[in-house]
Formats: structure tokens, C-alpha cells, sequence
């Protein structure tokens, strides 16, 4: 059994379980041919493979595009940062002895807190922290990312000029501990189009790429991030959670107010992920964002919240063409 | 449309777009349609925007008492205008003049009150910023039929009312006990919690000079597993005239011939 503490994050990665994996061999990533290989070049034989329904499928001829074969990748992570990261004891050392997360880099949210009472016991809560937990953020990115890569390269290997109708997920494989990244869509070609650089990838499919496509803006790839932010409450901010303790007395919490450090904690997650979101739109456009965001409570006054935004990335090529007013209807049926 | 010309283009450099105001990326949660809906009436998306606030509710608010917990009804409106206010914030910085499509996300807990406001900023095509003018949970879709019609939305308006109903004595337990009765205590709570959370609704209305409220959404009926607490909360867009008139936009009328079969239902008979 490998010892997750030893492994570096480079490794953790490196470290995922394919189909034909056996017990202590590591996967190249960027080998395609090894585990897809025979899948992908009987497609060349003869009939093409799609995930598109049959009317996606008709409206993507119809725009010009041709389904080449069903691509897809996939990316088994461990997720170890409950026990290998110096944080995660933090909370037992946070309240006595001011701990502070010191491995802050550049352009990493993280914040603190004081208690205003003084000495109160050795249970008070004296310190509070809001911070990025970048290493969840990267073992995610990770994970996404390489089964991003894989599809693509299987669809750069069908020669294909982009991905459209993309499903991604992302799971727990029981028993095992670990999470499975997967994502797989339809490798189209344009006829007589440029090959670019990349093949193109995006969510849509059918008609609503046909719009998309209507409309002057083109695919250009899929974008996808995940923000992961811990609150570990001070004492304030444990009382107003939990509308018990001092504040009764002391006069300095028990109204209603503003539970300043939550909300900041709570903002920060999603400005994280819109801007590293941001950061890979390079001036493109996101469209169609779709927003995910889980709370789980560590305790009392803590919590780690994760945000997790994805979308197409497009560009515009044209410019609108003015549509004829939307005709408004009632349906009688 | 030609994919072809679409694929070309990702081998060229990206054209500039004349009224980018955020060259590092925009971010919007619209679908196509309502880019394309948008933009038929003048606007196009800015950025997604981001509204939290929790507030709490302090320790005791729930215990041995009846009738309104002020407490509880009051951090929900501080949350929710703490929540709007950034919405508004954010919706200036990224140079829009309204939030459209705000989803509003509301969970109540004994100690605490939790807004989630998330929506995407819009801003007239073409045009410098004009200044942050309204909020809005109507989509996209609902926005352009609303500026067509010569309105126009101004913010939420929200109000919510939390209050536990008094416990029957022991006679009054003991008389309805087994019989065909309303329970007159829970549908007084239940209507003093609608009364109250209405009525701060249409106030919120008419602090913003309002004509109306449109598309008023309520979350109504007993909190938690006590029973006794009845909430009611009522989030709508309000809105006022812009034209001189309604305007009239006169649907056409179809009949649609690929719709499933409409089965007969029998709540429709019973007026349920």
C-alpha cells in the first residue's frame, strides 16, 4: 500500500487507477494509445460512435459537423487532505495556541480574527481563520484536468476538430476512498475547416450550439474550476452561530447582527472561483455558468465551503446580427 | 449557420469587442436564448454578481413565547438588503446597470438567518455605464417581456414573518380531541405570518416608489420539527411603468401539434 503522507501532490496525481491498470503500475497520462487505442482506431474502420440524441445529432449535420467517435477520459483521485495536510489538525490547536496557517502564496485567501475579551478559559475561542484550501483546489483541478486532457487527446487523436455535448461528473467510487473524475463527449469534424491548434470543446450540443453559433460566438473549451474555503470560527463568531455562550452576558454579541466572518468566508469562495475562472477565459466569454456551492459543517462555528463553476468558453466571430423581435405566443395546446 | 467559418476563427486572434468593459473575461450563467433575447432589447450580459449574508438571531428568540419572533423576521431583511447591497456593489463594479436571473437561496436556522443572492449583471450594448438601476429574480426571458411590455423592474422587494402559535390548554386539547375541527391557533399564526411578511413585501415596494410587485414567490407552512412555528416568506421583483403606457404586446396564438398528451386530471375537476 503506497503511504499517502510520503507522496507528493505531483505523485497523488499521478497515482490514478485506469481500466487496465494493474496492481502498482502508473499510468502515462498522455498515453491515449495504451488503454484507448484499439477503441479509437476501429473507429477509422467504419462506423462512427456519438453520445448525441438522435435530433443533436441531425442539428449537428445541419450546422455542419460531423460526429467522428465518442470520446472520453477519466481520473481517479484520492482525496487525502483530510489526512495529509498540516491544516486539517489545525482545529485542535487553533483555540489555545494561536495557530496561524502560515503557508499563505501569493493571491491566497486567507484572514484572522482576535478575540476582544481577553483570557476566558482554555476552551475560548481566542483565534479565527477564514482560508483558501489550495490543496483541495489543486487535487480537484487535478483530477478535472486530466480527464479533461485525455478526452481531448483522444479526440485530437480521431482528428477531430472539436468536442461538443460534453457530460462531466464526478464521483465517490465506494469503498475505495477515492473520487472519480469523468467526462466524455462527441469528437465532431468540420469538413474543410482549419484544423486549430486545439480541437474546441464544449457543454453544448444541437440546437442550442446552433445558436450559439448563430448568435457570432464560437466554442472554444471548457472551463471548470473549484474554490475551497475553511471558517474556523472565533468565539464571536461561534456564539452568533450558535446564538449560546457570552455574548448573554458580556453584552458584546446576542443581537441581531451580521455574522461578518461567515459572510466574508462565504464571498470569498465564490470571488475565488469567479476569478480563477476568469484567469482561464483569457478575454474570452463564459457562457452558460453553471454554480455549485457546498457548505459542510466541521463542528461548532466551522465549516468548509466549496464552489465549483463550469461552463463553455466562447468568442465572438461575429457580430449579433440583429435578431427579428421575438415573436410572443400563447400556446393553446 | 457554417461551423466551418465558426472553427476558422479559433485559428485567428480573438477580434476585440468594442464594448468589452472587463478585457480580462466576462462571466455570465445566461443561455443563448437569453443572450439573443437581451440583446434584442439592448443589453448584453456583464458578469455573474454574488450576494451572502448570514445573520443571527440570538439565543432565547424561539424559547417560551408566542406569536411574532421580531428577532427572527428582522435578520432576515438585514440579511437580505447586507446581500442585495453587494449585489449592487458587484453589479457597478463590473460596469452593469442590473442584475437579472438572481437566484435567491434562503435557509432559516434556529441561530441564524442565511441569504445566498446570485444573479448576472447586464449592461446597455454599446454604451458606457449607466449606473446600477435595479435587481431583479426575473430570467432573462421574463426582463425582455417586461421592458417590451414599458415597464421596468426597480429591486427586490422581500418580506418574511416567523411565528409560533400558543400552546392549547388542556381543556381546549381535550375538547377537540378526536373531532372534525379547525384548529383555530395554528391558522391565526399562519395568518399573522402572511399578514406580516405581505405587508413588508408591498413596504418594500413602496420605499422603492413601485407601481407594483410581479411574480411574488412565498415559502409558507410549520418550520422544523416543533410544528408550532409557522413561517411565511414572500420574495417578488417590483416594478414600475418607464413607457407612458402599458404597452400591448399581443401574443399570437398556436396550437402546438408535438406536445404530449394532456392527461385528465382529476384535481382540475375539484378546482384543487
Amino acid at each position: 500500500m503506497v503511504n499517502t503522507r510520503s507522496l507528493s501532490l505531483e505523485r497523488l496525481s499521478l497515482w490514478t487507477v485506469e481500466m487496465a491498470l494493474e496492481d502498482g503500475d502508473e499510468v502515462d497520462p498522455g498515453d491515449v494509445e495504451e488503454v484507448a487505442g484499439s477503441r479509437l482506431s476501429s473507429l477509422n474502420k467504419g462506423a462512427w460512435s456519438s453520445a448525441l440524441s438522435v435530433s443533436d445529432f441531425a442539428s449537428c449535420k445541419e450546422i455542419g459537423m460531423s460526429p467522428v467517435g465518442f470520446v472520453q477520459g477519466c481520473a481517479v483521485m484520492q482525496w487525502a487532505w483530510y489526512i495529509s495536510n498540516p491544516y486539517m489538525g489545525a482545529a485542535n490547536v487553533l483555540g489555545g495556541g494561536g495557530y496561524a496557517p502560515n503557508a499563505t502564496r501569493s493571491g491566497q485567501y486567507s484572514e484572522t480574527w482576535r478575540c476582544p475579551h481577553g483570557f476566558v478559559s482554555a476552551d475560548h475561542r481566542a483565534y479565527g481563520y477564514n482560508f483558501e484550501q489550495v490543496w483541495v483546489e489543486e487535487n480537484w483541478a487535478k483530477g478535472f484536468g486530466l480527464a479533461y486532457d485525455r478526452m481531448m487527446e483522444e479526440a485530437t487523436t480521431l482528428g477531430a476538430h472539436g468536442v461538443i455535448g460534453v457530460v462531466d461528473e464526478m464521483r465517490n467510487l465506494a469503498g475505495t476512498g477515492a473520487v472519480e473524475f469523468k467526462i466524455n463527449g462527441t469528437a465532431v469534424v468540420v469538413p474543410g475547416a482549419k484544423t486549430p491548434g486545439r480541437p474546441f470543446a464544449t457543454f453544448l450540443s444541437g440546437q442550442r450550439l446552433s445558436k450559439l453559433l448563430e448568435a457570432g460566438f464560437t466554442p472554444v473549451s471548457i472551463v471548470a474550476h473549484m474554490s475551497s474555503v475553511q471558517m474556523y470560527g472565533y468565539c464571536v463568531t461561534s456564539y452568533q452561530m450558535s446564538g449560546s455562550g457570552m455574548g448573554n452576558w458580556s453584552g458584546t454579541v446576542g443581537g441581531i447582527g451580521s455574522i461578518d466572518q461567515v459572510g466574508k468566508a462565504q464571498r470569498a469562495a465564490r470571488h475565488l472561483v469567479r476569478e480563477r475562472i476568469r484567469a482561464q477565459l483569457a478575454g474570452d466569454t463564459l457562457h452558460g455558468a453553471h454554480l455549485e456551492i457546498s457548505e459542510h459543517e466541521m463542528g461548532e462555528g466551522a465549516m468548509s465551503i466549496a464552489c465549483l463553476m463550469k461552463g463553455t468558453r466562447v468568442r465572438q466571430f461575429n457580430d449579433f446580427a440583429k435578431l427579428p423581435d421575438a415573436e410572443i405566443v400563447l400556446r393553446l395546446a | 449557420m457554417d461551423a466551418k467559418k465558426a472553427v476558422d476563427a479559433l485559428s485567428a486572434p480573438p477580434r476585440p469587442t468594442a464594448t468589452h468593459h472587463n478585457p480580462a473575461g466576462t462571466t455570465s450563467d445566461l443561455s443563448v436564448d437569453e443572450v439573443l433575447l437581451l440583446h434584442s432589447i439592448g443589453w448584453e450580459p456583464a458578469d455573474m454578481v454574488f450576494g451572502v449574508a448570514w445573520w443571527s438571531v440570538p439565543w432565547g428568540s424561539w424559547q417560551w413565547r408566542t406569536g411574532e419572533i421580531v428577532e427572527a423576521s428582522n435578520a432576515f431583511a438585514g440579511a437580505m438588503e447586507e446581500a442585495a447591497g453587494q449585489l449592487r456593489a458587484e453589479c457597478a463594479r463590473a460596469g452593469g446597470s442590473g442584475v437579472v436571473g438572481v437566484k435567491v437561496d434562503l435557509r432559516v436556522r434556529a441561530q441564524h438567518i442565511d441569504v445566498s443572492l446570485t444573479g448576472t449583471a447586464i449592461r446597455r450594448t454599446g454604451k458606457k455605464p449607466t449606473g446600477f438601476e435595479f435587481i431583479s429574480d426575473l430570467s432573462a426571458r421574463d426582463f425582455a417581456v417586461l421592458t417590451r411590455s414599458g415597464w421596468t423592474p426597480l429591486g427586490l422587494a422581500t418580506g418574511a414573518s416567523f411565528v409560533i402559535a400558543p400552546r392549547r390548554t388542556a381543556k381546549q386539547w381535550a375538547a377537540q380531541q378526536g373531532q372534525n375541527v379547525e384548529l383555530p391557533h395554528l391558522t391565526e399564526a399562519l395568518y399573522q405570518a402572511r399578514e406580516g411578511a405581505m405587508a413588508r413585501m408591498q413596504q418594500a415596494g413602496i420605499s422603492m416608489h413601485a407601481q407594483g410587485i410581479v411574480d411574488v414567490k412565498m415559502d409558507e407552512g410549520p418550520m422544523g420539527a416543533g410544528g408550532r412555528v409557522m413561517q411565511f416568506v414572500a420574495v417578488g421583483t417590483a416594478v414600475k411603468l418607464a413607457a407612458s403606457e402599458h404597452q400591448m404586446i399581443r401574443p399570437e396564438m398556436v396550437v402546438t401539434l408535438n406536445d404530449p398528451v394532456v392527461l385528465f386530471e382529476a384535481a382540475s375537476v375539484r378546482g384543487g
